[in-house]
């Protein structure tokens, strides 16, 4: 898929969003939002929970197995970011690696859990832009601005 | 509380609720995903300790558990007592599936955790 077809993909979910094929959920200091996607024959299931300055997001490739968690955060001294494995070790560094630009682009600490395997590219960017933007939008709605 | 179960695209099913323990406002999440169950009990805004707890097959008749913290405080023996009794309850309901529990409480007396663990059995449907 190149960046146009992205793009107009971003654009149908955001009118999908509107249209109420995402489900949201509000409690308390907590937004739960999951929605699924289908994209290059792969169903993408997303569910992501949004507390005040953290972040769980899970990510279903096909199935809807935990998958390999990660977490990752800004770390002292410099503001770098690091992540680490926690559960469910594997060679490949997808995940990890979009639990790291999930950090840089949101400035929270993330909890991912994704089942995601490796060499598939524009899944990767994909997800990332989906992700961030209900992200956005997620601290967008509850007063704040996003800083991205 | 809501509840939602799985609509016609998304294959989790969810619950998620408020309950005050010990007068602290406490969120709990609860998530079924295909081979784990998920738990977050929050009172201070983030996911906090995260423990790992299954079952394991062995060659005698009574289960064992294996409980431990994967990310977070591990000398909080309450926090791995508490895993361990919801395991425990999940493998008696009949599921063998692992257990990922997160616990971001202001304290760690027995009083709290006994009530994280009543409000998660009350309202789960392993």
């Amino acid at each position: 898929m190149d960046s146009e077809g992205l793009e107009k993909k971003i654009e149908e979910l955001k009118l999908k969003e509107e249209n109420g094929n995402v489900q949201t959920q509000a409690q308390g200091q907590l937004q739960i939002i999951t929605f699924s996607e289908l994209i290059n024959d792969v169903s993408l299931h997303f569910q992501i929970i949004r507390f005040p300055k953290q972040i769980y997001v899970w990510i279903g490739y096909n199935t809807a197995k935990l998958g390999h968690m990660y977490a990752a955060a800004t770390t002292r001294p410099n503001n770098m970011v690091s992540v680490t494995s926690i559960l469910g070790g594997v060679s490949d560094n997808t995940g990890s690696g979009i639990a790291h630009r999930l950090v840089l682009k949101t400035g929270l600490n993330v909890i991912l859990s994704c089942s995601i395997p490796k060499n598939s590219p524009m899944i990767e960017v994909w997800l990332l832009s989906l992700t961030h933007s209900h992200i956005c939008m997620l601290t967008l709605s509850i007063g704040k601005l996003c800083p991205f | 509380m809501n509840i939602d179960n799985s609509t016609s695209l998304f294959p989790l099913s969810q619950l998620n609720f408020s309950r005050q323990i010990k007068g602290n406002e406490t969120e709990i999440i609860i998530s079924r995903y295909d081979d784990h169950f998920l738990v977050i009990a929050t009172q201070i805004g983030t996911m906090g300790t995260m423990l790992y707890a299954r079952k394991e097959e062995g060659v005698s008749i009574n289960p064992t558990f294996n409980v431990s913290v994967i990310f977070g405080k591990r000398d909080e023996p309450m926090l791995i007592a508490c895993a361990r009794q919801l395991i425990e309850h999940l493998s008696l309901s009949g599921s063998s599936r692992p257990l990922v529990l997160s616990l971001g409480l202001k304290d760690h007396s027995a009083e709290t955790l006994k009530g994280i663990v009543s409000a998660v059995i009350d309202n789960s449907t392993w």
